[in-house]
């Protein structure tokens, strides 16, 4: 028979757990709203933009001559930048994001590694924590590990510009980001996406945006082109991280709900089980009483 | 003539301006009303756009303009 205040402090420590997951939750809740509205805000931005990027993509005629978007034929110096959370608590979020690093390194950086060549930028504690450990012979910089601690567009560019610099410095020959896509509060995925080079930029045959107006482009094109790819690419790097602190709220917020259920579920287990000692007790207490009393009327 | 400067975190200007001044890479330019449609990347400098009632500037990092039928699109890095 379960011991009645054991049962008692069990319920209670219960309760008081599921009252901290219950109010994490509402704290992810609210986080997310803002993730997600940083997401919407930066939308117009991005797609004025790329409408930039196809006129001057249609105005140039497939003569394009991106050097970001150039396959370097030798990778020597591969760099894998891997966004995750600062904190626990959000389920497999980070995990997953870890394990798909992992599996690009083992499949497509193992000689670099090997060789010391490969370069792992981390950002967010708990992605630096565990490649730190586990990828001692690699290039770590560890200088923008905290950033979400104040996400703000200007650092994240700053980033950018750092990683796209070395890119063309050659001190890099390719870039890829490890993150968490946001699609809603529920889904999350972990993904890694080639930030450089960058996919061949295509142009849309949709006459549908009004007459192409005939635009003056300046300084020309070309030049134009080469500042607009490096300014989409930070654009998207930006993205990149917005997207991932979206879905840490939204895999933490998933995961406190859960969690605050089987707390639920526990509490009602215990009650059913605290009620029975309860009983067996009064049980075992009466026919005491009256086998005492029996006993003496006997 | 619509003035829209945007970075990628808000709108920074959205409304009505008799007069543009942007920092163009190919030297600092004016837009005003009619402009010819137009693309430019911008280089480090300030944006100024003049309402006519009161003027706003923003210190920007690198940037573009677009210009198509009076309508003006500033995006902007800080």
């Amino acid at each position: 028979m379960a011991n009645l205040k054991e049962v008692r402090e069990r319920i209670k420590s219960v309760s008081s757990t599921q009252q901290i997951t219950k109010a994490m939750k509402m704290v992810s809740a609210a986080k997310l709203r803002q993730a997600q509205n940083a997401i919407v805000q930066m939308r117009p931005y991005d797609k004025k933009l790329n409408q930039i990027l196809q006129n001057v993509l249609q105005a140039i005629k497939g003569d394009a001559n991106i050097a970001m978007a150039k396959e370097r034929p030798v990778v020597t110096h591969p760099m894998l930048v891997v966004i995750t959370s600062n904190r626990g608590l959000c389920g497999a979020f980070n995990t997953n994001i870890i394990k798909e690093g992992v599996a690009t390194i083992e499949e497509k950086f193992a000689s670099h590694y090997e060789a010391g060549r490969l370069h792992i930028m981390c950002i967010g504690k708990k992605g630096a924590d565990f490649f730190k450990k586990r990828y001692p012979k690699a290039q770590m910089h560890l200088d923008h590990v905290d950033l979400f601690s104040n996400l703000e567009y200007e650092s994240v560019y700053e980033i950018a510009d750092l990683l796209l610099e070395k890119y063309a410095a050659l001190e890099l020959d390719s870039i890829h980001v490890a993150y968490g896509r946001f699609k809603n509060a529920a889904m999350q995925f972990a993904e890694v996406h080639q930030f450089a080079p960058i996919a061949e930029p295509e142009v849309s045959e949709s006459a549908d945006q009004g007459a192409r107006a005939d635009y003056v482009f300046e300084p020309d094109k070309q030049e134009l082109l080469e500042d607009l790819i490096p300014m989409i690419m930070k654009t998207q790097f930006y993205r990149f991280c917005l997207d991932t602190h979206a879905s840490e709220h939204g895999a933490r917020m998933t995961a406190m709900d859960k969690a605050t259920e089987n707390a639920e579920e526990l509490k009602k287990e215990l009650r059913i089980t605290y009620n029975k000692a309860r009983q067996e007790a009064i049980t075992k207490e009466l026919s005491e009483i009256v086998g005492g009393a029996a006993a003496l009327g006997g | 003539m619509k003035v829209t400067v945007l970075s990628p975190q808000k709108e920074l200007y959205n409304g009505d301006a008799i007069r543009v001044k942007v920092p163009g890479k190919a030297g600092r330019f004016e837009v005003l009303k009619n402009h010819a449609p137009l693309v430019s990347s911008l280089e480090e400098g300030v944006v100024l756009v003049d309402s006519g009632s009161s003027k706003e500037e923003f210190q920007i990092k690198a940037g573009f303009i677009e210009v198509l039928r009076n309508e003006v699109s500033i995006l902007i890095q800080q």
